[in-house]
């Protein structure tokens, strides 16, 4: 098998930096619109400052005052996705988009018509950079785990094959953390048992492993020997839920607003589930605390739906049975116990005429944009979805527009 | 900064850019554009919204241009 990993440099600091000369060559955070926002990326040269993704403003500019915050534009982003997808299914049908500037390609039976992996990864290199002006790190190897190595290794604009016969020599020293999958507690526990390297990791009895992580200790031994069953996921799978979230410019405690928001959220949950086909029998709804403290709630209906009142007044009737102990930084709707390809008859006549009038709001804002028709409660406040979500994807349900 | 004014755009249809602007009028003055930095597509419903981040040499422009209704319209201006 061989796997081709995609993996875009610094993407949204690139873009940004590509769309505005005078950006090019200094350190850059892209950070949200919203009052609350953290660093989303940054450029290679803002990264020799120490500046992180998820650092807050006043850390990143206290290690490195020069640093130029730009807020992102979400549609380059998601449009440049696209557009970088419709340029790796030349290479192959099995093209798997794993987030937003990841793509893994499965190009086992394809690569001799285009002269081989390394002409291929040098292809894509040429076209992403000839066309957005923006580098991507090529990372190929006989599996996704060892691909996804191979292209961190040569990061940034770089490209690393990984053969076969060369994956054990690659292993041998690297500490078990550089492994797609192992974080940095994983990584202390196996540094307890005396495991540091992937070398290691692949010569500890499975036994040990598994007596120690259950299940995942086999999958653990095969991370250590570079060995990954995992399939490029070419066809998509359905969701098994489909919810939103926003974090609130402020913190709100006041019924009415709360109310407005969850009505936003259940309009832009059920408008995605119509879309999709889909409809869900559970509904949750998630809610944080000034502190981060969060939890979710859920609610069973009697049946499935996707109408974003009965999803509204399910997340009401949640919100009803908790005794809020603060005010909220967060809230989210959640669809869950989804079913797809859903057009259940209405038996009664009120459902029928919701679901003519849900069609008719859909069909109208499909034709003139989101938001045209809309519920009268939440006419004057931001509406849509503003983050990337780690779960978004090019097409499909899980195709969320983003302002 | 945020402008969204509508403006008059000369512009040519071809490669390697379907459509490229060439100059625009805004507040009376002619700017031509020096360079596209970037070019990216977004929809409004069923309208397809053609975007571009222009240069004009001392500024940095956002033109769209609507397909729909055949309107330029110039989005933000970031002057240096």
């Amino acid at each position: 098998m061989i796997i081709l990993c995609v993996d875009m440099d610094a993407y949204f600091a690139s873009v940004e930096q590509q769309a505005n000369p005078g950006l090019r060559g200094k350190p850059v955070a892209v950070i949200g619109s919203g009052a609350r926002t953290v660093i989303t990326t940054r450029s290679y040269e803002a990264r020799r400052y120490g500046v992180k993704t998820g650092m807050n403003i006043y850390e990143a500019k206290k290690l490195c005052p020069q640093l130029i915050l730009v807020v992102g534009d979400n549609t380059k982003y998601t449009y440049t996705c696209q557009e970088l997808t419709k340029v790796y299914r030349r290479f192959t049908p099995d093209m798997e988009t794993y987030s937003i500037d990841e793509a893994f390609l499965d190009i086992t039976t394809t690569h001799h018509l285009f002269g081989g992996p390394e002409a291929i990864g040098r292809a894509i290199k040429e076209e992403v950079t000839g066309r957005f002006g923006i580098s991507c790190t090529i990372g190929i190897a006989p599996n996704i785990l060892m691909a996804k190595l191979a292209s961190d290794l040569a990061k940034p604009d770089g490209l690393q094959w990984i053969r076969p016969e060369e994956r054990a020599s690659v292993l041998e020293d690297l500490p078990v953390q550089e492994l797609w999958g192992i974080g940095s507690k994983l990584a202390d526990k196996l540094a307890l048992m005396g495991i540091r390297t992937c070398g290691e990791l692949g010569r500890t009895p499975v036994s040990l492993l598994r007596s120690r992580f259950g299940i995942i200790g086999e999958h653990l031994k095969a991370m250590g020997m570079g060995l990954c069953q995992r399939p490029v996921a070419a066809a998509e799978e359905d969701p098994k839920s489909i919810g939103h979230s926003i974090t609130l410019p402020r913190n709100i405690c006041e019924q009415e607003e709360i109310e407005r928001q969850l009505l936003q959220l259940s309009e832009m949950v059920g408008k995605r589930a119509r879309k999709g086909g889909f409809a869900g029998r559970k509904v949750s709804l998630t809610i944080r605390y000034p502190d981060f403290e969060t939890f979710i709630k859920q609610a069973t209906l009697h049946d499935y739906t996707n109408h974003t009142h009965e999803i509204y007044r399910t997340a009401l009737s949640i919100l009803a049975d908790i005794k809020l102990k603060a005010s909220l930084r967060l809230i989210g709707v959640c669809l869950s116990d989804l079913v797809s390809g859903y057009s259940q008859m209405p038996l009664f006549g009120e459902r029928e005429k919701e679901t003519a009038l849900l069609s008719a709001v859909d069909a109208i804002n499909d034709r003139f944009g989101d938001f045209k028709i809309t519920w009268a409660s939440y006419l004057e406040q931001e509406k849509g979805q503003r983050v990337i979500s780690p779960a978004w994807r090019p097409s499909g349900v899980r195709n969320v527009k983003i302002r | 900064m945020r402008i969204g004014e509508a403006i008059s755009v000369i512009a040519s249809f071809g490669q390697p850019y379907r459509l490229r602007p060439l100059r625009f009028k805004w507040s009376g003055q002619l700017m031509d554009v020096k360079e596209i930095t970037y070019a990216w597509e977004t929809r409004d419903g069923q309208a397809k919204i053609y975007r571009f981040s222009v240069s004009s040499g001392d500024s940095l422009y956002e033109l769209s241009f609507n397909a729909d209704t055949l309107l330029w319209r110039l989005e933000n201006l970031d002057a240096s």
